[in-house]
This record gives C-alpha cells, structure tokens and sequence, in this order.
C-alpha cells in the first residue's frame, strides 16, 4: 500500500458501507413504524407514556437500571423469557416506538422489566415496587436515597411506605418517597406489553423461526400514519 | 530487556532518530501517557467497587453517585475514555512520528486538545456521578461534554494527520495503517452515534441498533487498532525477525475495517431489532476469524522471548485471538441463548479490553516511554511485578466471570431457578472476579508508581544503574 489517498479512500468506505448497511438498512426498514390500530378497540398500540413516566424514564437511566435489567422478552423457545412469565409474547419493534430513550439492557443479573406492569397471575402494584426499591431484595441494592425518612407530624403520610420487619421505621417516622422514587414507580408501571401484535407471532409457536420477521414489521392494514 | 537498542528492524527500513522525541512533542505525549495511566488506576478503583456491589448489593448503596449503575458506567468511561483515549492515542502518535522519522508535529494542538480532552472527561465522569449518564454502553458520558471531547480529540488527531501526511516515504507499514484508521474512525463512529442516540435519537429499537454498532465499532476499529499499531511497530524492532506472513497483513486489516462494524449486531439476537441484523453480525464476527488468524501468524515472532515490552505484546496477541474466536463462538444462536445477559459476556468483553488492548498498549508503552523521556524505567523489579500480577489478575477476572456467567446462563434457562438462588449460585465467583480486581488496581498501582519515579529520575543516556 503506496498510495496514501487511495488508503484514505479506502477506509472511508469499508466504514461507511458498514454504516450505510447497518445505521442507514435498519432505519429505512423501522424508522416509519407506526403505531398500529385496533378496530374492535378503537385504539392504537402502544399507548404513549404518560408525562411522569417518561420523567421516570430518565430516573431509571441515570441509576443505570439497565446494567443489572433488561427490557426485552425473546421468542419461545429461545431462552426461558416466556416461561418466567416475563410477557406472553416476543418483543417486537412497535413495542418501542414511543420510548424517548429505549432500555433494552445487556445484563440480567436481576428480571426482565417489559412486562412488569403486566404480568400474570400478579403483577406488582406501585407499594410493592416502592418497597422494593426502599428495601432492596436478593441482589438487588436498596435504593434509600430515593425516599425521606421524616417525623411524622400529625397523621402518617398517605404516601408513607407501609414497611414491616427489618425495614420499619422507628416510631414516630415514616419513609415518604421522593419525587424521583415516585416517577420512576410510575414508568415501571407503565410498561406493559400485553396487547399483541400481529408481528409477535411471526411462526406457530414452538417453530424456531426467525424473531421479527421482516414482513412482519410492514404496516399492516388498518394502521394509523403519524 | 526494556529499552534495549535500536536493533536491526525488519518491517519497515524507516529512520530511527535517537532524537526525535526530545522536541516540544514530548511534554505533549508525557502528558496524555501520564493521564492515562492515573486514568487506569481510576478506573481500577471504580471497577473494584462495581465488582463488589455484584455480590454485595449493600455495598456503598446509600450513595447516590456510586449506585451499582453509575460505578460501572464510570469504570467504563474512565478506562476506555481516559486509559485507552490518552495513552493508546498517544502512542499512536508515537509510532506515526517515529515511522515519519520526524518529531511530533502540531504538537501544541496535540498537547492543548490533550488537556481539554482530559478536562471534558473530569466533567463527564463528575456528570455521570450526578445523574447525567446515558446508559449506553461505551458511551455513557453525558451529552453536554461530547462535543468538547469531540473537538479536543480532533486536535489531538491534528498531530498525527501532520505526521502521517509529512512522512519522509510514500510507503505506509501495518502500523501505519492502523493508528491511521484508528485516528480517523473515531471522530466518525462517535459523532454519528451521538447526533443518532443523544442530539436527535433516532426511533425505538433503532436506537438499540446504533448503539450496538458504535460499542462494538469503538472496539474494532479503535481500541483494537491503537493496541495493534503499537504491536505491529514493537514487535519485529525488538524480536528482530521480520513478519512471518507480511504479504497477508494488508488482507488482516482489510478484513477488520470492512467486517469489524457488522459485529455489533451479536448483542441483539433474539431481541426485537430485525433479525438479519443479528446474522449478518454472525456471519461478520465467524469471517473476521481471519483477521485473528493473521495478527496471530504476523507477532508471532514476539513469542520467542526478548524482553518485557514482548512478554507484554505477546500475551495481549494471545489474548486477542483467543478473545476473537470466543466471540465467534458465543455470537452463534445455539451458544448466545445461554451466554447473552450473563457475565460470560462480561469477561469476554473484560479479557478483550484488559487482557488484550491493555496488555499490547503496556507492552508499547514499556517499548516506548524510555525512548519518549530519554531515561529508562525506574524499577525493573516494578516492571516484573507489573507482568506477573496483571496477567494473573486478568486469567482470574476472566475464569471467575465466566464461570459465574456459566452457571447464570443454565439458572436463567430454567425457569424455576428465582433470582435469589442465582445470586447465591455465582456469589463465590464473583468474590473471585473481586479479588481479581483487587489485582489489578495493584498492578495498575505499581506501573504508576514506576512511570512517575522514572519522569522524576534525572535524563540518563540509557546506562542508568538499574536499566536493563
């Protein structure tokens, strides 16, 4: 390799084609995925967070959630996300559209949280998450800076954790979430992903088929454009 | 052998300048060596926290800005970003000039981008602490200090265009293109992938894929370019033997450059990115086996003994292709469905990073730095030192990872196994994978202390009483 220009070129475009394959392919196939649009419950999925969930989104960004959580249930059969009752279905891309920053994670030291809010038999309610949260369980640490420990003047707080145990404040205290705590409760409970999406079952169940069939992401009939 | 002499080098004829270090380009690489390393022992620091709150949840919890997240992200950014963006870069600068027969041009960019790269770190890193990181692995720092982190970059690379524009020969070698590349892709990999996920973040899942591509990107056509142009440059100079398949070197860096950006999909098989993403990132990372292959053949020679800056290079080799073919392995569906979200993916990506850039850029730096100061290293005893609890540290971090990711990855398959009994199932690895970095923030310590004892010691003209 002599030519310094030519060496040049060269590495721009072994890089670019990457970029262009990756960055520029995928985005043409799901940047205009838009939401789709049930008829029989005139409705379109997903719904759009709610403004204190999306606040609680950054919450659970800058903690840095995601080392320790993912948010994305893969194909039966592929990995035991189904049987953990993580969601009924594969996640799909519309599930995300609306996310302002998507989490999908890269560790589970600690459950999958795509569903969390809409898990069966019994999906957590917001005391459970906050006394989680305020506690801590197993693996995972608790988050005591989220919340106040104040003297209780008057009556106990309707927002007061009910805590018992090990966790119970001391007389005349309560632990009263922060604003913070209260948000990233109220992002948790918005993810739910039980409405089911014609691309979720891109094969009969059982059938080790590709996840996310690319014809399967092609607006169906019946969709709203944005 | 250290800083043994110029021998007869094999690879490229190019001129040797005793002096071409001593001009104002010195202060200027001295610096960004010298951050570089306090950077690691940082990093060190906070990986040993993160490590510890793995199987000790209470560990510093109460404290917002070392929360387990906000440790491992800083970890991170002030290994990859400080460790290996200052000295990798810096070296790489190094062998531009030296293959250049030149002293450091536009050495005042160098060392003014230098300071503000190092500044704009201090902030991201204190930003992240306070609430501002990204998640998004490789790229956590917050968004504010990416712009001047991109602007200081540029004039640091501004020296190493000046030295690869100004050499003396049109004839470019293996370093070259390397350092090259590696000098030129960031500012590109880093720019897209924060105007795409930070500035205007593009939709849904598709921010997944970007992210995927810029983490792997910054592996393969950065880090790993920086380790392997110092590689390249040290190991025919001081085994003396020339490269044993030099004619297939140029097909080797080819490969990684047209390959290396299609891997990053490995990490999203079985997600809801689409799935040709996946396979062609399978498809890339089995190919790119040949690029291992040849980087194996080509340092070979290092094998043969010769001195620290070869135990050093020769071990990172090693750990280089072994890390390539493990990351072939576990990037196959039938393997990912047990590895992925375990630590086994974590010391795959810790052997890459720590045994494979860190060790090839400490062999550099050994090769390099008596040659940059114009003195030999303080301690040779510390040089040892540093070898031997390095590379059991990191054969341990990785072991123990691997192991807890192991028996993670059949605990999570099974879905009756609950959360609480993983932890207790890979509770004594991952004590082992702390004292592992207990291990290493010791080794990283003594290449401290030896790099500032020896900028403290008198110039010597390379008869020092304990140089080698």
């Amino acid at each position: 390799m002599k030519n310094g220009s030519l060496f040049f070129f060269g590495l721009v475009a072994a890089f670019g084609l990457s970029w262009a394959g990756i960055v520029i392919g995928s985005n043409a196939q799901l940047g205009r995925l838009a939401p789709f649009y049930d008829d029989s419950e005139s409705a379109s999925f997903p719904a759009r967070l709610p403004g204190s969930a999306a606040a609680g989104q950054l919450v659970y960004r800058d903690l840095g959630c995601a080392s320790c959580h993912t948010q994305q249930v893969r194909r039966p059969g592929f990995g035991s996300d189904v049987d953990r009752g993580w969601g009924d279905r594969q996640s799909v891309a519309r599930d995300y559209i609306y996310q302002p920053y998507v989490q999908l994670g890269w560790s589970r030291t600690g459950p999958d949280l795509t569903n969390i809010a809409g898990r069966k038999p019994s999906a957590p309610d917001a005391g459970d998450l906050m006394r989680l949260l305020y506690g801590g369980q197993g693996a995972m640490p608790a988050y005591s800076f989220l919340f106040e420990d104040r003297e209780v003047v008057g009556q106990v707080s309707d927002d007061a954790l009910k805590l018992t145990g090990r966790l119970e404040p001391a007389p005349g205290r309560q632990i009263v979430p922060t604003d913070r705590a209260r948000e990233l409760v109220d992002y948790l409970l918005s993810l739910n992903t039980t409405y089911d999406y014609p691309e979720a079952h891109p094969a009969p169940a059982g059938n080790a088929a590709p996840e996310a069939h690319p014809a399967a992401v092609k607006p169906a009939a019946g969709e709203v454009r944005k | 052998m250290i800083s043994d002499a110029p021998r007869p080098h094999s690879e490229p004829p190019a001129a040797v300048h005793p002096d071409s270090d001593r001009g104002p380009g010195r202060c200027a690489l001295l610096f960004m060596l010298g951050s570089g390393v306090l950077w690691l022992v940082v990093a060190g620091v906070l990986a040993l926290i993160s490590s510890i709150q793995l199987h000790s949840p209470e560990f510093l919890a109460e404290y917002a800005w070392l929360t387990h997240g906000r440790a491992q992200a800083l970890a991170e950014t002030a290994f990859v970003y400080g460790w290996i963006g200052n000295c990798g870069l810096a070296l790489a600068l190094w062998v531009l000039c030296r293959l250049a027969g030149e002293p450091l041009r536009a050495s005042r960019w160098a060392g003014t981008g230098a300071l503000f790269w190092n500044l704009g770190l201090a902030i991201g890193l204190a930003g992240i602490a306070a609430g501002g990181a990204t998640a998004i692995p490789m790229l956590e720092l917050p968004r504010y200090v990416q712009p001047l982190l991109f602007a200081a970059y540029a004039a640091v690379a501004l020296a190493g265009v000046a030295a690869w524009t100004g050499r003396r020969r049109e004839v470019m070698f293996a370093s070259h293109w390397y350092a090259v590349a590696a000098l030129f892709l960031f500012p590109w990999l880093f720019s897209v992938s924060q105007v795409m996920l930070l500035w205007f973040p593009v939709r849904g899942v598709l921010q997944a894929v970007v992210a995927g591509w810029f983490a792997q990107g910054l592996w393969t056509l950065w880090i790993a370019p920086l380790a392997l142009a110092g590689a390249y440059y040290v190991v025919p100079r001081v085994a003396g033997r020339v490269l044993p398949a030099y004619n297939t070197a140029a097909l080797g860096f080819w490969c990684l450059l047209l390959l290396g950006g299609w891997t990053g999909g490995r990490h999203l098989i079985g997600g809801p990115a689409p799935a040709w993403i996946a396979t062609v990132a399978i498809g890339a990372a089995v190919v790119l086996l040949f690029h291992y292959i040849v980087v194996l053949v080509n340092l070979s020679p290092g094998f043969s003994g010769g001195g620290t800056s070869l135990k050093f290079i020769s071990f990172g080799v090693l750990a280089y292709a072994l890390g390539g073919l493990l990351d072939a392995i576990m990037s196959v569906r039938g393997v990912a469905v047990l590895t992925q979200f375990t630590q086994l993916d974590e010391a795959q990506r810790q052997f890459a990073l720590h045994g494979a850039a860190t060790m090839m850029l400490f062999g550099t730096l050994y090769f390099a730095l008596p040659r940059i100061a114009g003195r030999s290293w303080a301690s040779r005893g510390l040089v040892r030192s540093h070898f031997a609890v390095y590379s059991i540290g990191i054969l341990l971090l990785a072991a123990c990872l691997a192991a807890a990711g192991w028996v993670q990855g059949w605990a999570l398959n099974d879905p009756k196994t609950a959360f609480a009994d993983i932890a207790e199932q890979t509770r004594g690895w991952l004590l082992g994978a702390t004292a592992a970095q207990g291990l290493l923030l010791f080794a990283d310590i003594l290449l401290a202390v030896n790099f500032f004892r020896t900028l403290a010691c008198a110039p010597d003209s390379g008869e020092g009483e304990e140089s080698p």
